[in-house]
């Protein structure tokens, strides 16, 4: 007999059929009688005093119905994380980037709200404009926040083993640096919402979100209003990859403004208007030492890193973190130290973007990593088998692999790929790269502290014992959760995937704290999963009272209830749930006991049959500060490889083959799991050969478009052969755990690496772009003549 | 959602009409044809024309018509149709194969030969090849109505010699003589949606299969304020015969012949180069196909 | 001031008052409330909110309504047959060619306008069929399959 029904197949997601008919409504689709449109006033300068607002021609506009600055919005601080709470809804005394926020109006129509912006007139005091971390962090340099005198948002330091020692013990120690660019999260959506503060005094907020859950924290904290009286709404979510996991201007300004005008407010963003938000990829500068010996044993690393934050926090206290304490495993490492530095600048802020904070650390080692290799003579994929961490393993700061298919991976794609074959043997042009990586299933902690549970979820069964109903708070952002949960409730109730009803992302089914790090599949799936056994429980116990068979000898399956000490006689309960269910539609014609029928029956003993999970992780690993960044009940993991040409006298690189074997505990969905590590090879090649936000001198953003600022179209992305590795992870539901932002991790050094192995030469810049190329194999020539 | 200004529209059915309201309405109006540039430029705030007048209803325009030596296309004909019609690629390839790599499909459909034209945007793709090909425009206003070489239409970013009453109203390509070979390379970041770092077009005609060089053409595109005539490398290759050397000769001199800036898509000093080595690259193809007998 | 225009919308003859500064993309969603056309850029880059244009595929959101006068449109609304998807359509459903949802509709009318006119297209005419529609999600891979498979199943 196989072991699931449901789940571990390639079931085509639950939103298929309304997103391929153009029926899936997103936030810009949706409008309410007697809406009103708001618009935002931001900031033309990156840094200036705010002399004076003056609002008395945009009040005499006709049509305008309400406007809020600082003065109307008031000057509570919010952001992310509570040690870091460094923004207010508009700005006060001061602008820090450009399109900080100053007004928001609510006019009858979109052309006069942006009429009406126009025509505040605000007066600017100019300051000078930081643009770059290291004249932030100089002596002297102006304060952007007046709370932190030296611009250094975060600072961390931590030291695991001892450094010092280990580099005493290395045959081999080098120092390269690294750095990116600061990149945009380029979802397609842009985010959009709408505000209903109703007659009661309730607040529904329907908004292109992440994370229904902070969203509605943040507007309860800001405006003032009782939680229990707010209530977020996802509609379909058009992408978010990170940028989307916390609650934006747009969303606060809306709400306020139905607030004050009773009206729906309908808010959102242009495509530069995305950008200026930001909330993407920091900019990092690593500079990392790292010892072995001569054997292959890498000893000692030494991170110091740099992150480029800009204007304010966001999730930047979290990825400072990230970006020491994802360099933990996969590889055995027993001394590890890192300096992070989160420095502010008059840019967009920048937040958590898939794979957070570890990405670009990840990349500058694994390019180190095989520098070392080349230097022992080493083949990269034995040396990194070397030092390959297992299940068990515990690494220096305390994460614990509960499960780790990272040598299965990386055997797989070496086996893949043809590296044996190819390995040293291409032709000048032509290269072939590997790297790991890993990442959490589930940031351990929230990003507020509290003991609340990560996800609790809610099944319902319908009165007819037909169909099951499943309440959650998780969003569905096109990564699948609302297939994987249904999947799972499907599965651990017993029945088929298609009697399951999800109803998602909305904060009065409960709270979940989002889709960000990689939590859904493994907390919400926890939480569903839980309160699918619950109902199943109630169900059986009912039929046990009725049938007389104890609990432990039945089951449920597919839809039908199995007795598993031969046949139990039914008929009784059959023709009782004919009685009842006369003139109604989707009648059982199973000779055997169905689920339908059963749950009717329970219906009729108990009333409405719910049942209720809720998770939260268990106890973490890591008691020293910082510890909870990092830690997570599980890992998941992934090795790639990649060819690559590159066109010597361009420096042109065309991506040929991917290969990528991804470690996800157990495929809920084999369908999804390859589309999200399909997905994040993508992003990876986009931001490791061409994504960049330029500024200019003055901290304009020179490429706020999908035309200037470049991701993969379908010509620059190869074909990916991917391999699905199952490694049964103990703390997840069903065994499984993340792969929506492992997958990214080994993609930018892969195809470094590759393209050193093509061109001799090594890049340590992003994006990787054919001109730095050119002039990398210039200097190259150069050194030899 | 961006908006667009608001302005007053006419699509007139017949050319006379669409010069006479030109004429009439002077500075504040503009011409719209594919909308492609046009509309992107009004949504931004660059521009805002009170009035616009579409050529899309002047059905003539959307011709391609075979003359005694020539062909003519009309102005608005899209991009897409370019890589389309058999003349066109067959009898200049280079056109068809510039045509293919503008944009992407969905502008390629909107996008008008004419609009790619007028913009002057240095790094357009058709200009270079169109300058190879030895085109000239046809300009027409209420009272008159002259033809510009290509060479002597462009000013810089954005400025051409067309007046404010003039419509482009039709490309014309003289027929090329037999053994004539042409190459456009584009260069861009991406493999689709993009915009040249560099381009060049190159065209050779050899008087027989293995004679000498009887004209050349090579044009440089985004690295001077318009695209430019390689003019220094064209002449080193007339009256000589191919070879790779002479290639490399005229590709190395083609670098003097730019004066590229660096902006957002790429610095000097990669452009200079990229110039020499597409230069070559073009060259050598474009020979290939002159051997060939084949007419570009 | 607003013209009147005469739109054939997914088979269906509309006749509609618009301002000139309207774009295709305003009309369809805001006035025929058909919302399956996205607007991701609003300048050309992206390929969302493409529509079929008197047969061939259009960034609708630089065309304006005015131009579109008399054309026959197909929006992503107007690809299924009644209750029956389209094979494009059914194939990415199939192969798992959507995540967010956000580019697919663009993305199925450049599938859909190519295998009307090549049935048989190879796997590089399928990506530069589908070069001006970016996805952030799927990789293409996905939607690259789906296209071909459906393409096989429509030859049959």
């Amino acid at each position: 007999m196989k072991q699931f029904s449901v789940i571990n197949t390639r079931l085509p997601r639950i939103d298929a059929h309304a997103k391929v008919t153009g029926d899936a409504q997103y936030a810009a689709d949706l409008s309410m009688p007697n809406m009103l449109y708001g618009a935002l006033l931001q900031s033309p300068f990156a840094h200036a005093k705010i002399l004076n607002i003056d609002i008395s021609k945009t009040k005499r506009l006709v049509g305008v119905k309400d406007i809020i600055t600082a003065k109307e919005a008031g000057l509570i601080k919010y952001g992310v994380s509570p040690a870091r709470y460094d923004e207010t809804l508009f700005c006060d005394k001061k602008v820090r980037y450009i399109g900080d926020e100053i007004a928001a109006v609510a006019a009858v129509d979109i052309e006069t709200a942006l009429e009406a912006v126009s025509l505040i007139k605000v007066d600017y005091e100019p300051l000078p404009v930081i643009l770059n971390v290291f004249d932030a962090i100089k002596e002297g340099a102006p304060a952007i926040h007046d709370d932190f005198p030296n611009n250094i948002c975060a600072e961390v330091h931590q030291e695991f083993g001892n450094v010092e020692e280990g580099f005493k013990q290395s045959d081999y120690i080098r120092t390269d640096k690294f750095v990116n660019k600061k990149q945009d999260g380029a979802f397609l959506e842009p985010q959009a919402c709408i505000a209903v503060y109703d007659l009661n005094e309730n607040l529904t907020l329907y908004t292109s979100t992440q994370s229904p859950h902070y969203v509605q924290r943040t507007v309860a904290m800001v405006l003032n209003i009782p939680i229990g009286k707010i209530r977020v709404v996802q509609p379909y979510v058009g992408g978010g990859f990170g940028p989307k996991a916390a609650a934006n201007s747009i969303e606060l300004s809306a709400c306020l403004l139905s607030k004050r005008t009773g009206r729906p407010v309908k808010m959102g963003f242009t495509r530069e208007q995305v950008f200026l938000h930001s909330r993407g990829r920091h900019q990092f500068y690593h500079e990392l030492t790292t010892g072995v010996k001569k054997d292959g044993t890498i000893v000692a690393l030494k991170n110091t890193c740099y992150l480029d934050g800009g204007a304010y926090a966001s999730f930047g206290i979290a990825t400072v973190y990230y970006a020491g304490s994802l360099l933990g495993g996969p590889y055995k490492l027993a001394n590890m130290k890192y300096d992070g530095y989160r420095v502010y600048t008059n840019k967009p802020a920048c937040g958590a973007q898939r794979g957070h904070g570890g990405v670009v650390a990840r990349a500058a080692w694994e390019q180190q990593l095989d520098i070392i290799a080349e230097e022992l003579g080493m083949d990269p994929i034995e040396f990194r088998l070397k030092n390959i961490m297992q299940r068990g393993d515990v690494t220096c700061n305390d994460l614990n692999m509960s499960s780790l298919g990272m040598r299965e991976s990386l055997e797989a794609v070496r086996d893949g790929s043809g590296w044996v074959r190819k390995k040293g043997k291409l032709p000048k042009g032509k290269g072939i790269g590997v790297a790991c990586g890993f990442f959490v299933s589930g940031a351990g902690y929230p990003i507020y502290r509290s003991e609340t549970f990560h996800s609790t979820a809610m099944i319902k069964l319908s009165e007819d014992g037909g169909t099951v109903d499943l309440f959650t708070a998780a969003a569905e952002i096109g990564q699948g959760s609302d297939t994987i949960l249904s999947m799972i409730a499907a599965e651990a109730l017993g029945v088929r995937f298609e009697d399951v009803k999800i109803h998602s992302g909305n904060t009065d089914f409960g709270v979940d704290l989002g889709a960000y790090s990689s939590r859904q599949t493994l907390m919400s799936g926890h939480a569903v999963k839980q309160a699918a056994e619950n109902v199943k429980q109630q169900v059986l116990e009912v039929l046990s009272k009725k049938l007389n068979t104890p609990l432990e000898d039945m089951d449920i399956k597919d839809g039908l209830i199995i007795f598993k000490k031969g046949p139990v006689d039914c008929s009784s309960l059959k023709a009782s749930y004919i009685k009842e269910h006369r003139g109604w539609a989707k009648f059982p014609t199973e000779s055997q006991l169905t689920f339908q029928e059963a749950a009717r029956i329970a219906y009729l003993e108990k009333g409405v049959i719910v049942g209720s999970g809720a998770y939260k992780p268990g106890e973490l690993g890591g008691k020293y500060k910082g510890a909870a960044v990092g830690t997570s009940p599980a890992y998941g993991c992934s090795a790639q490889i990649v060819e690559v040409t590159v066109d010597m006298e361009t420096g042109e690189v065309t991506v040929d083959n991917m290969t990528d074997a991804h470690d996800c505990g157990l495929a809920i969905n084999r369908m999804n799991v390859e589309g999200q590590m399909q997905g994040s090879l993508s992003m990876g090649l986009g931001e490791a050969l061409f994504e960049e936000v330029k500024f200019d001198k003055k901290g304009k953003i020179e490429n706020p478009t999908l035309g200037e600022y470049r991701i993969p179209t379908a010509l620059d992305m190869p074909n990916v052969n991917t391999i699905i590795i199952e490694s049964n992870e103990p703390n997840g539901p069903f065994g499984a755990k993340e792969v929506g932002e492992g997958a990214i991790m080994p993609t930018i050094p892969a195809i470094l690496n590759a393209i050193y192995d093509a061109t001799g030469v090594r890049i340590k810049e992003l994006p990787v772009t054919a001109e730095r190329i050119y002039h990398a194999l210039k200097e190259k020539e150069k050194g030899k003549e | 959602m961006l908006l667009l200004p608001k302005f007053d529209y006419y699509e007139p059915k017949e050319l006379t009409e669409a010069c006479r309201l030109l004429s009439e309405t002077g500075s504040k109006a503009k011409i719209i044809a594919g909308g492609t540039d046009i509309l992107v430029n009004m949504k931004k705030g660059l521009i805002s024309p009170k009035v616009l007048v579409s050529l899309g209803r002047i059905s003539r325009l959307s011709e391609v018509e075979r003359m005694n030596k020539s062909i003519t296309i009309g102005s608005h004909l899209i991009i897409a149709k370019l890589a389309e019609f058999d003349l066109i690629r067959k009898r200049f390839s280079i056109l068809a194969s510039a045509a293919k790599v503008l944009g992407s499909p969905l502008v390629r459909n909107r996008a008008t030969i004419g609009g790619n034209i007028v913009t002057a945007r240095p790094a357009a793709d058709l200009p270079p090849v169109l300058m190879a090909l030895g085109a000239k425009v046809k300009l027409k206003s209420r009272r008159s109505e002259r033809e510009v070489a290509l060479d002597d239409f462009f000013i810089g970013p954005g400025a051409t010699v067309i007046k404010p009453d003039e419509i482009l109203t039709r490309v014309i390509i003289p027929e090329t003589p037999s053994y004539t070979g042409g190459h456009y390379i584009k260069l861009g970041h991406r493999k689709a949606l993009e915009i040249a770092i560099v381009a060049v077009a190159s065209k050779i005609t050899l008087n027989k299969p293995d004679g000498v060089i009887k004209d050349a053409k090579i044009v440089l595109s985004a690295v001077a304020p318009k695209a430019v005539h390689a003019k220094s490398a064209e002449e080193v290759l007339i009256g000589e015969k191919p070879s790779a050397k002479l290639f490399e000769e005229a590709a190395s001199l083609a670098m003097n012949d730019c004066k590229p800036i660096t902006d957002i898509r790429g610095g000097v000093d990669y452009r200079q180069a990229m110039v020499e080595i597409l230069t070559r690259r073009t060259l050598s193809f474009a020979w290939k196909e002159a051997k060939k007998g084949k007419k570009q | 001031m607003k013209q009147i225009i005469i739109l054939t919308v997914n088979n269906k003859v509309y006749e509609i008052a618009v301002a000139p500064n309207r774009t295709l993309t305003q009309v369809l969603r805001e006035d025929l409330n058909l919302t399956g056309t996205k607007e991701g850029c609003g300048i050309g880059d992206c390929g969302a909110c493409a529509v079929i244009m008197d047969g061939r595929p259009v960034n609708s959101c630089l065309v304006l309504a005015v131009q579109a006068n008399g054309s026959d449109i197909t929006t992503i609304e107007g690809i299924a047959e009644r209750e029956k998807l389209h094979p494009v359509q059914q194939a990415f459903v199939e192969h798992g060619a959507i995540q967010c949802g956000f580019c697919t509709s663009g993305m199925i009318i450049s599938a859909k306008s190519l295998l009307d006119k090549k049935p048989k297209p190879s796997e590089l005419e399928i990506r530069e069929a589908i070069s001006g529609n970016l996805c952030r999600c799927t990789g293409y891979q996905k939607i690259v399959e789906a296209i071909m498979d459906a393409s096989q199943k429509m030859k049959k």
